[in-house]
C-alpha cells in the first residue's frame, strides 16, 4: 500500500508532527466557528500557500485532493440551491481550507510520525487500564501485513466462479473471502502468544 | 483484549480496505452507485459483535487518517476527514457499534435461519441505516449551515442502496455465522 | 533440554484431551506422532504454555509453565503450520525486530541481531521484502528466524512442512538438520524423524509408544492404520 506521505524538506517537514497536529486541530475549531466570510476567506489563501509550499506535481496534488473536492463543490451547489449564496460560500471556504491544511499534514508527516503521536496520545489510556498502547501499532501492522493475503484471497474466490462458470457476486465472494479469512485468526493469535509480543514488559 | 479478538479485529479491518477496493456496483433502479465498503461495516458487527466490530472499524478509519490509501476510491489522509460526508465516517463507528449490539441481543443458536437471517436484517437497518444517515445528516447540517430538513432531502438518493446492503449483510452474516460461528461474544 | 511432565491433564469443554502424562524429555531430536485428534499439539503447547494444564504441572528447564509463565515460555521457539500465519507485520526485519522489543536494545543493535539471524538462515537478502512476496519455504524460514532471534534453548515445531511444496520441504528439512537448538518436531511427513533421537506417538489422549523412531513408527503404521 502507498502512503500519502511525500519524504521532503520544506519547513512543514522540519515541524514536528505534535505541533502540526495540535495546530491543525485549534484551526478547524476557528473554521468551524467563525462566520466571518473574511476571515475564511485569507485562512483559504493562507491554506492554499502552505499548500502549495510543497511543490507537489499538479496532477499528483489533484488526485490527492480531487475526491474531497468534488464533494465539497456538489455539496456547495446544492447548498447554494437549498439556501443561499453567502452560506454555500461560507460552507466552500472553511472546508476547502481544512482540506488543503489536512493534506498538507499528511503529505509531510511519516505513518512512524503519527504511531509515535498515537502511542503517546494512548498513554494515558493505558494507565487506567482501558487498553494497551502497544496493542495499537501491532493492529495497523496486522491490518497493512494482511490486507495483501485478504485481496489475494478475494482474487481467488472470484477466479474460482469464472472457472465454473458463475457470476462473482457480492454475496458469494463476501462470504468465503470472510470465512477464510476469519479461519486464520487462532493460529495467528497463537503464533503472537508463542512469541509473547504482548506481555508486560 | 484477548490475543484472538485483537487478530480477529484487524483481519476484519483488512477486510474492510479489500471490500474498499471493488469497484462499485451499479444497480438498474438506484441512481447511485454503491461501493461494498460500507456492507463491511455493517458486517462487522453482524460478524463480531459490538466490541469487536466497532473497534475494526476504528482501525480503518486511523489507517486512512495516518495516510494510508483505505477508503474506497483510493482515498487516505487527513483531508479526507475535511469532506462534508465526514458524518457518514464518523457514523461508521456508531453504525458498527448498534449493529453489533442488536445482532448480539436478537440472534440466537436456537432460532432458525429466517429468524437469525430477519435479527440481523433489523440490526444493520437500525445501525447502518438509521444511525449512520443520522450522523451523517447532522454533520451535513451542521457543517453548511442548511437545515436538517434539507440535508435530509438532500441524502435521500442513497438510502435505498444502503437498505439492500442490510439485506445483503443479513444474508452474509448467517452464512458466515454456520461457517465460522463468532456470536454469541466470547469476548 | 530438560523438559518434564508430572501428572499432566488437559480438559477442554469437560472433555479430556490429554489424559495425565508423566516424563521428561532430554534427547536433541524428538519426534512426536499421532493421528489427527491424538492429542500430540496440545502435548506440544503444553510445552510453550500455549495450553495450560487442568492438573499436575509441566516444568521447562527448571521452570514452571504455570507459575513461571514468562520465563519457561522464553525458553521455547514454537513454530506453526501455515507459514502466513507467523509473519505478522509487513516488512520482514519489522516483524523479526519485534521479537526484541522490551529489550532496551538500542537500534544498532536490533539491526545487528536481526541480521545475524536473518544470515543464519540465508534469508538476509529478503531483510526488506513483504510478507506476502514470500514463497511459503522462504516464510517458514523467516518464522524461524523471527523465533530465534531472541534465542530460546528449545524449539519446537508443530507440521513445519505440511503447507509446503516439494522444493520449499526439502529447504526447511536442511535447515532442521543444521539447527544447534534441540528440537522437537510433531509431524506427519514420517522422513522428516526417521533420524531422530526418540520418537513419542499419542492415541486419542495417550502416549500408545515411546522409543527409537523405527520401532515407533512401524507401530504407528500398525495401529493407526488398522
Amino acid at each position: 500500500m502507498r502512503t500519502l506521505y511525500v519524504s521532503g524538506d520544506s519547513l512543514l517537514h522540519r515541524i514536528s508532527p505534535r505541533v502540526k497536529l495540535v495546530g491543525l486541530a485549534a484551526l478547524s475549531v476557528v473554521l468551524f466557528a467563525s462566520r466571518s466570510p473574511t476571515l475564511l476567506g485569507t485562512l483559504c489563501v493562507a491554506s492554499a500557500a502552505t499548500y502549495l509550499l510543497l511543490r507537489l506535481p499538479l496532477h499528483e496534488s489533484w488526485q490527492r485532493l480531487r475526491p474531497v473536492l468534488l464533494t465539497i463543490v456538489i455539496v456547495g451547489l446544492f447548498t447554494l440551491v437549498a439556501d443561499s449564496a453567502p452560506q454555500a460560500g461560507i460552507f466552500v471556504l472553511r472546508l476547502t481550507s481544512l482540506m488543503l491544511l489536512a493534506a498538507a499534514v499528511t503529505a509531510t508527516t511519516s505513518i512512524s510520525d503519527f504511531m509515535g503521536e498515537i502511542t503517546a496520545l494512548a498513554m494515558p489510556f493505558e494507565r487506567i487500564g482501558l487498553l494497551k498502547a502497544a496493542d495499537i501499532g501491532l493492529a495497523v501492522g496486522l491490518v497493512v501485513r494482511f490486507v495483501p493475503e485478504v485481496l489475494a484471497r478475494y482474487q481467488a474466490v472470484r477466479d474460482a466462479h469464472h472457472a465454473r462458470g458463475l457470476k462473482p457476486r457480492m454475496l458469494t465472494t463476501a462470504v468465503p473471502m470472510i470465512i477464510l479469512t476469519l479461519r486464520n485468526a487462532d493460529e495467528i493469535a497463537s503464533a503472537i502468544d508463542a512469541r509473547g509480543l504482548r506481555r508486560q514488559k | 483484549m484477548l490475543t484472538r479478538d485483537l487478530v480477529l479485529t484487524a483481519l476484519f479491518a483488512a477486510i474492510i480496505v479489500v471490500l474498499g477496493l471493488l469497484p462499485p456496483i451499479m444497480l438498474g433502479f438506484i441512481p447511485v452507485p454503491i461501493t461494498a465498503q460500507s456492507l463491511g461495516v455493517m458486517l462487522a458487527g453482524v460478524v463480531l459483535g459490538a466490541k469487536r466490530g466497532t473497534i475494526a472499524v476504528l482501525l480503518v478509519l486511523l489507517l486512512a487518517a495516518i495516510g494510508l490509501p483505505v477508503l474506497s476510491g483510493g482515498r487516505g489522509g487527513l483531508g479526507v476527514f475535511a469532506a462534508p460526508t465526514t458524518g457518514y465516517l464518523i457514523g461508521w463507528v456508531a453504525a458498527a457499534f448498534v449493529t453489533g449490539f442488536l445482532s448480539e441481543r436478537l440472534v440466537r443458536r436456537e432460532q432458525t435461519g429466517l429468524v437469525q437471517g430477519a435479527g440481523f436484517f433489523v440490526s444493520a437497518l437500525m445501525g447502518g441505516v438509521v444511525v449512520l444517515y443520522a450522523f451523517g445528516i447532522v454533520y451535513l447540517a451542521l457543517v453548511t449551515g442548511m437545515g436538517f430538513s434539507k440535508a435530509f432531502l438532500g441524502s435521500l438518493a442513497f438510502i435505498p442502496g444502503d437498505a439492500l446492503k442490510a439485506v445483503v449483510a443479513a444474508l452474509a452474516g448467517r452464512a458466515v455465522m454456520v461457517g465460522y460461528p463468532l456470536l454469541p461474544q466470547r469476548a | 533440554m530438560d523438559i518434564r511432565f508430572e501428572q499432566a491433564e488437559v480438559r477442554y469443554d469437560g472433555r479430556t484431551v490429554l489424559h495425565p502424562l508423566s516424563l521428561s524429555l532430554s534427547e536433541r531430536r524428538i519426534g512426536v506422532i499421532g493421528l489427527n485428534g491424538s492429542g500430540k499439539t496440545t502435548f506440544a503447547r503444553l510445552i510453550n504454555g500455549l495450553a495450560k494444564p487442568a492438573a499436575g504441572r509441566v516444568t521447562v528447564n527448571g521452570l514452571d509453565t504455570i507459575a513461571d509463565a514468562d520465563r519457561a515460555r522464553g525458553q521455547v521457539g514454537f513454530i506453526f503450520q501455515n507459514p502466513q500465519n507467523q509473519i505478522i507485520l509487513p516488512i520482514l526485519r519489522e516483524d523479526i525486530a519485534i521479537g526484541l522489543q522490551g529489550r532496551r536494545l538500542s537500534k544498532p543493535q536490533v539491526d545487528a541481531a536481526v541480521d545475524r539471524v536473518l544470515s543464519r538462515f540465508g534469508i538476509l537478502h529478503l531483510a526488506e521484502r513483504r510478507a506476502h512476496e514470500l514463497s511459503g519455504g522462504e516464510l517458514q524460514l523467516a518464522a524461524l528466524a523471527s523465533v530465534l532471534v531472541t534465542e530460546p534453548p528449545i524449539l519446537i515445531m508443530d507440521e513445519p512442512t505440511n503447507q509446503l511444496d516439494l522444493r520449499n520441504r526439502h529447504i526447511v528439512v536442511d535447515t532442521l538438520g543444521a539447527l544447534d537448538e534441540d528440537v522437537i518436531v510433531i509431524s506427519h511427513d514420517l522422513d522428516l524423524i526417521r533420524g531422530f533421537d526418540r520418537v513419542l506417538m499419542f492415541h486419542q489422549g495417550r502416549m500408545a509408544a515411546d522409543g527409537a523412531p523405527d520401532e515407533v513408527i512401524r507401530f504407528y503404521r500398525e495401529t493407526a492404520v488398522a
